[in-house]
């Protein structure tokens, strides 16, 4: 066997990892790509021998990840690019090139994803450029008129037709990866949950769950469901958050209004159970802070209710409203062919007919007992990531009143054990906005040698890029926040 | 005489002292039918007064034109609420032709506007600027169609004259009035970057027509665009009104109530309008004030075939 297969949080020995040489590791990987795998990560195991790495890839149909080892130790940290046959992995080799020096050989877009001076070695970046009489380029940010995060876009235009997006990010890079590395348990969980301010349940439950699983841990299913609850909690806020911004960019009063209403519900719920509206404090190694006792599970209930009777109403009135079908329908495709070249992932992959979601293609937790039904939508616009967002609230409100309502008894937090020697494991997450990835290995003392994170932006910045071509600019800002994707969890 | 200048320098008190007042009631309705509290009606005074006392920047790249252009605009616009009539008052300035004056005085105010935009160097200004000059050509045939075939059925060639020839009473002008206010009011719209046109609210510069003109202003320029875009919103509404008033029965008091109830009036269908319905697709925006220009033809046509 040329690779090791590993499940869904299933702690693996580090030694297991069958390194190949340069082009054996090359060609495997392309041979995984081929079969239909996606890359989700590509890194050294150990932060100190950048020499190995392992590239990582997702197996959805048959609920495995592939890990694939390369050696480096003898010759140049060079190897051939994938990234002309499977774009999806451009990214993941810019970003392996920026932090450990690696050169894929033939990359056809080499460029830096957060550090701009290691890539480009203190030159300045070149932007793509068009050049005739009637073509002009709009620079936006990285400080924006509203009040979001910092992004820098260049728009090549021709006219009010775009003919190309550049997305240059890294402005919020903070090193999380590693802080991680240095920091003790308890500030790891703070800081999972500072990833990115919109999925600290997402990015939590990964970061756990990661860590849970390095120690041998097993929590309760009490904890499990309570954990479940809030994510999906987390999602239904999210969503209608989404939604609420997507009727604000065309102007939409009544439905911004009132998803922004609606939102502060949904997110009031969680403040109930665990003090804070954006599930900061829930979480802790070993199952969760905070019990569910009959009041709040009263109040919680009563609140998700008044939520979903009302949104119900509010989806009638927007998704039936012709101006606003006007904005959403064939505006920013992205069709399934370039989807999944690119490696769209999450719920904008979903709305472009990919069957993807980790909840059910890789389960975990309470999702394992407890299944949820996939949202997938063809069309790949607008109105399919507005309209798949409606259908996972309302996926979300089932799945939430069927759990509140039957939770299991048992204690909510078992103690965690140290983390076991010499080993690694990889935690994917189906976050509100997609598949939330995180690779934590350990040393012969049980010591973090590697934390790897990759939030759904990743991924999906790209798809934005491509989105926009021959879309007028003026339906950017309505496609940008139909993918409604984070900086900091792109920035790290 | 003496009486009707009284009269008419009251009247461009009246339009310049109540203006920004028109826009908070149109927010604060927005505000009321979308469930939230909103901010004060009087809150474009406040915003008006707090950009007044903060400090001017230019751009380092733009001339001259960028610091006459806030000044041109607000004398513009000035000139141009001179000349309509709040009641049934005489205006200021009003003589035979001044139609003509009125639509060119705006036009001023837009091209020096548009010139100031460019002036900048931003990229941003010039896609407004170019936005704004390609919606102002399809909006101009508008004016023209509307007030210009009244203008034509009435004989009259002045502002004041053409409203003062409208007579509730006759059937037909029934007819060309509704339609005539139709369509002043998608020109209104558009002229005032209302929705569906423009989104007064947004702060995605990317898809403004109007506000993203106004982006690198600040201090008094900005305060003398806010301002003249407050006066602005207002005579389009007194150009909408002002169909309303059945001047041939000449009471003072039903006239100045018919221009208060008329504005009230009107916040409230803007309002409404702009809670209820969505922005539309920039590129559909010349069908919609093609529809309005096409409206005014029919205007025009009725009256050829039912003399």
């Amino acid at each position: 066997m040329k690779w090791i297969d590993v499940q869904n949080n299933q702690s693996f020995d580090i030694e297991s990892i069958v390194y190949l040489r340069k082009d054996d590791f090359s060609n495997t990987v392309s041979e995984l790509l081929q079969t239909g795998s996606r890359m989700i990560a590509l890194t050294p195991i150990d932060k100190n021998i950048p020499q190995k790495i392992i590239a990582v890839l997702s197996d959805s149909a048959s609920s495995t990840i592939h890990i694939v080892g390369g050696d480096f130790s003898d010759g140049k940290f060079e190897f051939e690019s994938w990234a002309n046959k499977f774009p999806q992995t451009n990214y993941f080799e810019c970003e392996l090139s920026e932090n450990y020096s690696y050169l894929p050989v033939n990359h056809p877009w080499l460029r830096p994803v957060r550090k701009q001076s290691v890539i480009l070695k203190n030159k300045p970046y070149q932007f793509f450029k068009l050049e005739g009489e009637e073509v002009h380029e709009v620079a936006v940010g990285p400080i924006h008129a509203g009040v979001i995060e910092p992004g820098h876009f260049r728009f090549q235009c021709h006219g009010e037709l775009i003919y190309n997006l550049e997305i240059i990010l890294g402005y919020q890079h903070r090193a999380v990866e590693k802080l991680f590395l240095n920091a003790n348990q308890n500030q790891r969980i703070i800081l999972a949950e500072s990833i990115a301010g919109d999925t600290t349940i997402g990015h939590t439950f990964a970061h756990c769950s990661a860590l849970e699983s390095l120690a041998q841990t097993q929590i309760s299913l009490r904890a499990d469901v309570i954990r479940t609850i809030a994510a999906e909690i987390e999602r239904v806020a999210m969503h209608l958050s989404g939604l609420g911004g997507l009727s604000n960019d065309i102007g939409f009063a009544l439905p911004s209004a009132s998803y922004g209403r609606l939102r502060t519900l949904a997110i009031n719920s969680l403040a109930a159970i665990c003090g804070s509206r954006f599930g900061r404090g829930l979480f802790a190694y070993g199952g969760v802070q905070f019990d569910f006792t009959d009041e709040i599970i009263k109040m919680v209930i009563n609140n998700l209710k008044t939520v979903q009777n009302d949104v119900q109403k509010i989806n009638e009135y927007l998704f039936s409203s012709v101006g606003a079908l006007s904005r959403f329908e064939e505006t920013g495709i992205i069709n399934n062919e370039l989807a999944n070249s690119i490696g769209l992932v999450g719920l904008a992959a979903r709305s472009s007919g990919i069957e993807d979601d980790i909840r059910i293609n890789f389960p975990y937790s309470a999702y394992r007992y407890n299944p949820i039904s996939m949202i997938n939508l063809s069309t790949g616009d607008v109105f399919a990531r507005a309209r798949a967002r409606a259908m996972e609230i309302d996926e979300a409100f089932r799945f939430v009143f069927e759990q509140i309502e039957n939770l299991p008894q048992g204690k909510i937090k078992t103690e965690m054990g140290n983390l076991n020697a010499n080993s690694g494991v990889i935690s994917i997450v189906e976050g509100w906005r997609g598949e939330i990835v995180h690779i934590a290995s350990t040393d012969n003392s049980g010591n973090l040698t590697q934390y790897k994170i990759k939030d759904p932006s990743f991924n999906n910045w790209y798809g934005l890029s491509l989105t926009m071509r021959n879309t007028a600019i003026s339906d950017f800002p309505l496609c940008n926040k139909s993918f409604d994707l984070s900086y900091s969890g792109h920035d790290l | 005489m003496g009486i009707d200048i009284l009269q008419g320098i009251i009247s461009i008190i009246i339009i310049l002292g109540l203006s920004p007042l028109f826009a908070g009631l149109v927010n604060k309705q927005k505000a009321i039918l979308t469930g939230r509290i909103g901010a004060p009606i009087l809150q474009p005074y406040y915003d008006l007064q707090k950009i007044f006392k903060k400090e001017t920047i230019n751009a380092t790249s733009s001339s001259f034109i960028s610091r006459i252009s806030p000044l041109i605009n607000l004398v513009t616009l000035v000139i141009a609420a001179a000349m309509l009539p709040v009641g049934f008052w005489k205006p200021l300035i009003s003589f035979s032709g001044d139609i003509i004056l009125f639509a060119y005085i705006l036009g001023l105010a837009r091209f020096f506007q548009i010139l100031a935009a460019m002036d900048i160097g931003s990229s941003f200004e010039g896609m407004g600027a170019a936005r704004e000059a390609t919606f102002a050509l399809f909006a101009e045939p508008i004016f023209f169609f509307t007030i210009g075939s009244i203008s034509f059925i009435s004989g009259f060639t002045s502002l004041f004259d053409i409203y003062h020839s409208i007579e509730l009473t006759n059937i037909s002008y029934g007819v060309f009035i509704i339609i005539c206010s139709i369509s002043v009011f998608m020109l209104a719209v558009s002229e005032c970057s209302r929705m569906p046109v423009d989104d007064p609210n947004t702060h995605l510069e990317l898809t403004m027509i109007h506000e993203v003109m106004i982006l690198d202003n600040s201090g008094i320029d900005l305060f003398l665009y806010q301002y003249s875009s407050y006066i602005k919103l207002f005579i389009y509404a007194i150009l909408e009104i002002s169909f309303f008033y059945p001047f041939s029965q000449q009471s003072y008091l039903l006239g100045i109530l018919i221009f208060i109830t008329g504005s009230a009036a009107l916040t409230f269908v803007l309002g409404v309008v702009e809670t209820i319905i969505s922005r539309s697709k920039m590129k559909n925006i010349p069908q919609y004030l093609l529809f309005a220009t096409a409206i005014g033809i029919l205007n025009l046509l009725i009256y050829t075939f039912t003399k």
